[in-house]
């Protein structure tokens, strides 16, 4: 029994390994169907999607197949029309009235929009460029003499984008109609195509009869001969005579400006209305930049814009070359020409870069605006004060020596000291007064470009600003172009004069009994004669220097008497009376000096007024009221250090015992 | 938000296409635009950054390399503060352009103005100019030299704050001894004048 299931199990075996052999061999085998499975599934989905492709393009071309319907639907309309205007003349002329009057109202059944459409459609693009280059041909022709002469390229690009405007307003209710919303932007690309042909003619036209390569390697060439400084050019293109030109330029392109807008607005408002997928509109709007940026349109307007940009330098920086050059000062004026001529060249510069309507362009002309008035104006100015204000005569000796020094260094010739003085005070004046223009050239520039473009992007305006903001940095260097001014003046004419009445003060005795004092405040004090001297310094000045010059300079005029009046006090020493002269005087100087400005001076001369406060005290233990961290207590100028060497100047003769109290007091 | 300590104006410069736009997009917005138009004109971007803990306000204005905006971008050279001159490694004629740009340079900007050359586009396998290349024209020429990847925003964050450390250290040490230098040279000046008026009393 068991063998005999044994025996079976044998045979068995025999025959489980063959199945598991064969099976084994399958499994290569089954890898095979498995990856083939794969593939299929692949390419069971690429089929799915070249189907859905396939008929999505089915989809397109029964769109196109509509298209060619209506597109059939409209010839035999045509034909029909044909036939029925045919038809209406032969029933007329064989005065067959009813054939006639049925014929009629077959055409009465067309769709009349379809007709005008069809008409319009073939005229459009070719009317335009009949149309384009009838202007063109126009404005070739048009004598030199002509009024619109100077601008007749403006005029044609005028009349060529009007053209088009007119045809894009005609036509859009058409195409909204029978192509649907959102479709402009693939009429306005043939349009387009159209119109770029026309403006490059306009614009190659415009070159070849302004000579412009010719004038722009002539510019190019000036200044490459002088690209140090602008104010040396050799020969020269009078910039008045491109005035005219760059005036057509800004208007060509301002017309430029303005067609791109309305197409873009155009375009724009049909794909808001038209296109709701989100997706689908931007990539329309892309569509449309693209179309806008990849234009001929374009090309000619930065070409013109470049052309622009050179001719307006150049024009700015002979212009103000020549203003310069024909600098004239009038008798009783502060200033002289070049400063109003400057400014008036840069401002119609600006306005002329804003009439372009290309920010890029505007920024551009401050950018050089800033230069030529930062570098090359400052330095005239700088240059002239750099003479220096010849120095008045103290006495006659020394004006003489003055003027001997003045001529063995060729600074100036005998006689010339006027000339000098009043080049040198205008130089100051000018510096001063262009501070003002500045700022107020920055506030109108502001102004005009904002009525000019109200709809600025956020971006453009800080563009705007950073460019201006290159104006204010003018104004730091004409500050310290005055400054420099001021310096000059403090070492020639104020310091040499000053210096010596002050000097005057160590001649006078200030240890003075009571009847030296009257007899001293009966005469003429040291600071009436010193006081009379300032005046006699400073009215001059008064009159031929701007307020705030004046200011400045009485300002250095305070500077100069006070830390020199501080070391002759220093020099001198003092009894109780002579501090009392001391704090008067002391008082009125500065009376007189800070009404002489309209800022208050007084500031300047606290130290001075408190080492005479010091030095007037009755009791030297008084200090105490004035020194501490009480209520009565003064904010001192003075150092402790400082306050003790006053002190000493008196108590030097009043040898009091209480001087050490003092030290221990401060 | 206006309250920064210092403000700084850098200029990108360099042949069209070689990826200023890219470099200014990547370090103040943190993207690669790929496909990115030419330049028109120029683009004007700010971003604020810390330096020492101090806000450090860059205006960055990219420029358009093409030829035909070169009147509007030269005028933006004199005052800026940096000035980046951007080459693309994979292409051999930006690089050899870099000696007119130069020259440009030297013409309309400031004498003091940082100068930093840029080897931009990294990332490529088909590069034309090795490192050591770029590195001795920039040291021939007194520059600073980087090589970085708009894409894989490489070196750009590293380009700009170096840029905005050096300006920073270059206005603090510079500010108080260039006031100095103009008041010294008045000062020398009145000394020698004063010293004349001094002879001239004494007779």
């Amino acid at each position: 029994m068991e063998e005999q299931e044994m025996s079976k199990f044998v045979t068995q075996q025999a025959y489980i390994d063959g199945k598991i052999k064969a099976l084994s061999k399958m499994i290569p085998q089954l890898k095979i169907i498995h990856k083939d499975a794969e593939s299929l599934v692949t390419t069971i989905n690429h089929i799915s999607e070249s189907s859905e492709k396939i008929s999505g393009k089915i989809r397109e071309l029964d769109t196109a197949r509509e298209k060619v319907e209506e597109c059939q639907k409209r010839v035999s309309d045509l034909i029909d029309l044909e036939l029925c205007s045919q038809g209406v003349q032969k029933a007329i002329y064989d005065e067959d009235y009813e054939q006639g009057a049925a014929l009629v109202h077959r055409f009465l059944s067309i769709d009349q929009s379809v007709v005008k459409q069809t008409a319009s459609d073939f005229e459009k693009v070719a009317g335009l460029e009949d149309a384009a280059q009838k202007n063109l041909q126009t404005a070739l022709n048009t004598p030199a003499g002509d009024k619109r002469y100077p601008v007749i390229y403006a005029d044609t690009l005028t009349l060529l984008y009007e053209g088009v405007a007119r045809m894009v307003n005609v036509h859009q209710p058409l195409i909204e109609t029978y192509y649907g919303p959102g479709k402009l932007i693939a009429a306005m690309n043939i349009l387009q195509k159209e119109c770029d042909n026309q403006t490059r003619r306009i614009v190659s036209e415009f070159c070849k009869t302004r000579n412009m390569n010719k004038k722009m390697s002539q510019i190019n060439e000036i200044s490459r001969m002088s690209s140090s400084s602008s104010f040396s050019k050799l020969e020269k293109t009078d910039p008045k005579d491109l005035d005219v030109l760059i005036g057509e330029m800004t208007l060509m392109h301002s017309k430029i400006e303005l067609y791109i807008k309305f197409v873009r607005s155009k375009v724009m408002t049909d794909l808001d209305v038209g296109i709701s997928d989100l997706d689908e509109r931007s990539k329309n709007v892309d569509k449309l930049e693209q179309l806008i940026k990849n234009s001929q349109v374009s090309q000619s307007k930065h070409e013109l814009l470049g052309y622009y940009l050179r001719m307006e330098q150049y024009y700015m920086e002979e212009s103000i070359t020549k203003a310069v050059n024909l600098d004239t000062a009038e008798q009783g004026q502060h200033t002289s020409s070049m400063v109003d001529d400057t400014f008036f060249i840069i401002r119609k510069c600006i306005r002329r870069s804003i009439s372009s309507g290309s920010l890029d362009g505007i920024c551009a002309i401050i950018n050089n605006a800033c230069r030529v008035l930062e570098s090359d104006f400052c330095n005239i100015l700088r240059s002239k004060l750099k003479q220096g204000y010849p120095s008045g005569y103290l006495d006659l000796t020394q004006a003489y020596n003055v003027l001997q020094s003045s001529i063995q260094q060729g600074r100036l010739q005998p006689g010339d000291t006027e000339v000098a003085r009043t080049a040198f005070v205008v130089a100051l004046n000018n510096a001063d007064s262009c501070t003002y223009y500045v700022e107020a050239l920055c506030d109108r520039v502001m102004l005009e470009i904002e009525q000019a473009m109200p709809a600025m992007k956020e971006n453009d305006r800080g563009k705007l600003e950073s460019c201006l903001s290159g104006l204010s940095s003018v104004t730091a260097t004409l500050k310290d172009v005055i400054e420099y001014g001021l310096q000059q003046l403090r070492a020639s004419a104020i310091k040499p004069r000053v210096h010596p009445w002050i000097d005057s003060f160590m001649n006078i005795n200030h240890e003075m009994t009571e009847d030296e004092l009257s007899a001293y405040d009966a005469g003429e004090t040291f600071v009436q004669t010193l006081i009379m001297n300032l005046e006699s310094l400073l009215v001059p000045f008064k009159e031929v220097l701007t307020p705030s010059n004046y200011d400045s300079l009485v300002g250095v005029v305070t500077n100069e008497v006070i830390s020199r009046f501080e070391k002759i006090v220093f020099k001198t020493t003092f009894n109780r009376l002579g501090g009392l002269v001391l704090d008067k005087e002391v008082r009125s100087l500065a009376g007189y000096l800070t009404t002489s400005t309209s800022w208050s001076l007084r500031d300047k001369f606290a130290r001075l007024t408190q080492i005479a406060t010091v030095l007037n005290l009755e009791k030297v233990s008084e200090i105490s009221d004035y020194w501490g961290d009480h209520d009565g207590a003064l904010m001192w100028r003075l150092t402790p250090s400082e306050l003790r060497n006053v002190m000493a100047l008196r108590l030097v003769l009043e040898r009091a015992p209480n001087i050490k109290f003092i030290r221990v007091c401060i | 938000m206006d309250d920064y300590k210092f403000l700084f104006k850098v200029v990108l410069v360099g042949n069209a296409g070689v990826g200023k736009t890219c470099l200014v997009r990547r370090f103040t917005q943190g993207l690669f635009p790929p496909g990115q138009g030419a330049t028109i004109g120029v683009d004007f971007m700010i971003k604020t950054v810390e330096v020492e803990g101090e806000k450090v306000k860059l205006q960055i204005w990219d420029t358009a390399g093409q030829e035909r905006f070169r009147s509007i971008t030269q005028s933006y050279y004199r005052s800026a503060h940096a000035l980046i001159l951007v080459y693309d490694i994979s292409c051999q004629p930006t690089f050899d352009c870099l000696p007119d740009w130069l020259r440009e340079i030297e013409e309309y900007a400031s004498s003091k103005v940082l100068r930093i050359l840029v080897g931009n586009k990294i990332d490529r396998d088909d590069r034309e100019i090795p490192t050591h290349v770029g590195e001795d024209f920039a040291a021939r020429h007194n520059m600073y030299f980087l090589e970085t990847s708009a894409k894989e925003a490489d070196n750009v964050e590293k380009l700009f704050m170096q840029i905005a450390e050096d300006l920073m250290e270059q206005a603090r040490s510079k500010d108080l001894p260039r006031y100095d230098t103009s008041t010294a040279n008045i000062d020398s000046r009145t000394s020698t004048i004063g010293d004349s008026s001094c002879c001239s009393k004494l007779i």
